[in-house]
């Protein structure tokens, strides 16, 4: 479903991601892991198709995220690490507002629902996003990528700002999503979420996919070990 | 999601306190416009009941003698004034709607004018068509400038290109949503001004109302031109004002210094000279040679023969009037010449430029414009000779006073009613939003088409 082969990228001459090669199958969750510059928001970048590869070949879906970007971008669910929204809008009216662009129109009580899911209490839905906490931006971006019921998830620090408790609902909620079918790739630097969450786990150092792990083969500890490892290296 | 986009506008405070704003400076050009059009009812009845009162006082003092009677009177010409001239007052605040004129030598009775303070004239006019010129396209910038880049700014632009099906139709939307609230007041405004001023809905009005309409249009696309050129909002903002200078108050005043020296106006200063010189010179003149001068023109008068060489004589004094304007004609007519070319040259320069073309085109639907005035002066022309010539044979003939039908000297009215040109109008302004909305398409398309 998402598939990156011998990608390549690089900022005025000083390279962002380097001969990347990486898939995530269906009903997958692969978690990337990376210090600050590792390439990690600019993977999900190209995979977005905000930027184009300087080489290599990205495909979402089968399809060629560069020449198909506009298309793919429908069935693609975004949550950046930090949710702008509208601030003189509600949480509930920013929920609907980008459903609609989307072409989605939902009643008042399933909208409500998508922000119950995702860990907006009520009492907040009403409230002007101006008033929010980043956190409580957070969970209203998680809904608007939940309710846009996407066959490919792409999260950057989805969980930035999010209590203990939100975070969990987060991780609860992504694995329903890859239960049901959807394919995710989320970067973090969490790795003890990244664990909880994710099939398969990459580790990019400079650019590079310098490891790739399956979360059952190794507990939080032997990871974060690891982790720092190939980091310090 | 236009009912969002509403929404999220009318709450910031750019929207509330511009359109509050607009509204408020919208209805006090309209008050403006009301007192403009009371003042000169005003004068109009004015004149009408004074000129009636003059021709009787001057008539029982004078009745024996006609001549000087004659001397005396003056006849008052109004230039009806259109209630949409409360809209765009234009050149009514320096030429004048009445004159008042007796049958002596006319040029230097053209420019008696009413007496207006010079510090209001320095301010000029708030009216409507003020607004629309200056006002509104200084909101359109403030409502439009940061119509992407406010996104991209604010960090809601990813969020936006991943949900919305197309982003050009997302701007558009956003851009329609300014265009609605800002053509909405516009619409306000004229509703109001067409209650306050009684403004009959005619082709004249609509016109008005189409051509504010595709100014603001205009406006709107020139913005979303700049948008396009996908720039952060400082970017944005100073290239929008610094457009606004140079449209609104650059060129213009630039063609108005070219076209002053273009055509200079020394005539205007030669005919009354010319015409002064023209008359007192024939003081030491032979009366016969003055008289065979106004003869050759006045054929029909010459049975009244020539007046004795010494001594004082109407016919001969009314001549000797007569010869001051004809001798100056020439000089006035080049001046006439003149400031119609200067009028032309600024309408040929006008259709490149939307302000003066909007301005000039509110002017002539208002009949407030310069040429309104220049039809008016040739009214007034007419009115003299036709009233001279009427008094002319009761003069020579020295007829009493009190024979007269005075009651036919009401003031004379002057109106121009011209066919309203859509298409020399409204072509211009049509052509620019299309060129400036092409462009911002063009330039959408392409970035969408690199990412």
């Amino acid at each position: 479903m998402i598939n990156i082969q011998q990608a390549h990228k690089a900022f005025k001459g000083k390279p962002a991601v380097q001969n990347l090669t990486l898939q995530v199958e269906q009903g997958e969750i692969l978690g990337l892991l990376g210090a600050n510059g590792a390439g990690k928001s600019t993977t999900i970048n190209m995979l977005l198709g905000f930027l184009k590869p300087d080489s290599g070949t990205i495909s979402v879906l089968e399809k060629d995220i560069n020449q198909s970007s506009k298309e793919l971008r429908k069935h693609i669910g975004y949550i950046p690490e930090n949710v702008n929204l509208y601030p003189y809008l509600s949480g509930l009216e920013n929920l609907d507002y980008f459903c609609r662009l989307s072409g989605l129109k939902y009643t008042k009580s399933e909208l409500q629902e998508f922000l119950n899911i995702c860990g907006l209490p009520s009492e907040d839905h009403q409230q002007k996003v101006a008033e929010y906490s980043k956190g409580m931006r957070q969970k209203v971006g998680i809904a608007i990528a939940y309710a846009k019921k996407a066959k490919v998830y792409l999260l950057d620090e989805p969980a930035s700002g999010l209590d203990p408790r939100a975070s969990n609902e987060l991780s609860v909620l992504l694995k329903k999503l890859a239960s049901e079918g959807a394919t995710i790739l989320m970067a973090s630097h969490d790795i003890f979420r990244v664990r909880e969450v994710c099939h398969r786990i990459g580790i990019l150092r400079k650019g590079e996919l310098v490891k790739e792990l399956r979360s059952e083969e190794v507990s939080a500890n032997e990871l974060e070990k690891i982790y720092l490892e190939y980091i310090q290296n | 999601m236009y009912k969002y986009m509403f929404k999220q506008f009318l709450r910031t405070n750019t929207c509330k306190l511009g359109l509050f704003l607009v509204l408020i400076l919208g209805v006090i050009s309209i008050s403006i416009g009301k007192q403009f059009l009371k003042g000169q009812e005003r004068i109009g009845s004015h004149v009408t009941e004074k000129q009636l009162e003059h021709i009787q006082r001057n008539v029982e003092l004078h009745s024996e003698d006609i001549g000087l009677l004659l001397y005396y009177l003056k006849f008052a010409v109004i230039s009806e004034v259109s209630p949409l001239a409360a809209l765009s007052i234009g050149q009514k605040d320096v030429n004048p709607s009445v004159q008042s004129v007796s049958i002596l030598t006319l040029e230097g009775q053209k420019y008696d004018s009413d007496l207006v303070n010079p510090t209001k004239l320095l301010f000029g006019n708030l009216d409507l068509s003020f607004i629309l010129l200056y006002v509104f396209p200084l909101l359109i910038i403030a409502f439009t400038f940061s119509l992407k880049s406010e996104e991209e700014e604010t960090g809601t632009w990813r969020l936006v290109r991943i949900m919305s099906k197309s982003r050009l139709q997302f701007l558009l939307a956003k851009l329609s949503v300014r265009v609605i609230l800002l053509l909405l007041a516009m619409c306000i405004l004229f509703v109001l001004a067409g209650l306050i001023l009684s403004i009959p809905f005619g082709m004249a009005f609509l016109a008005f109302f189409v051509t504010g309409l595709l100014y603001i249009l205009f406006w709107f696309s020139l913005s979303f031109w700049i948008i396009s050129l996908k720039r952060n909002s400082s970017f944005n903002a100073l290239a929008l004002l610094s457009i606004w200078l140079t449209l609104v108050v650059l060129l213009p005043a630039t063609i108005n210094n070219f076209v002053v020296t273009k055509y200079p106006v020394p005539e205007a200063f030669t005919t009354n000279i010319k015409q002064r010189d023209g008359y007192h010179q024939k003081w030491d003149t032979n009366k016969r040679e003055t008289m065979e001068k106004f003869y050759a023109r006045y054929p029909q008068f010459e049975s009244y023969g020539y007046p004795p060489e010494e001594g004082f004589n109407w016919l001969w004094y009314y001549a000797m009037q007569y010869l001051g304007d004809e001798e100056s004609s020439k000089e006035s007519e080049m001046m006439r010449t003149k400031i119609l070319q200067r009028e032309q040259m600024s309408r040929k320069w006008g259709q490149f430029i939307p302000s003066i073309h909007t301005q000039l085109a509110f002017n002539d639907l208002a009949n407030t414009s310069l040429s309104n005035h220049m039809y008016y002066l040739q009214y007034l022309n007419d009115f003299h000779e036709q009233t001279r010539l009427y008094f002319y044979p009761k003069i020579f003939s020295n007829v009493n006073g009190k024979e007269v039908d005075w009651s036919q000297f009401t003031p004379g009215y002057f109106s121009l009613s011209s066919k309203v040109n859509f298409r020399q109008i409204f072509l211009p302004l049509i052509i620019l939003i299309l060129i400036f909305f092409g462009l911002s398409l063009l330039n959408m398309r392409r970035e969408s088409r690199v990412y």
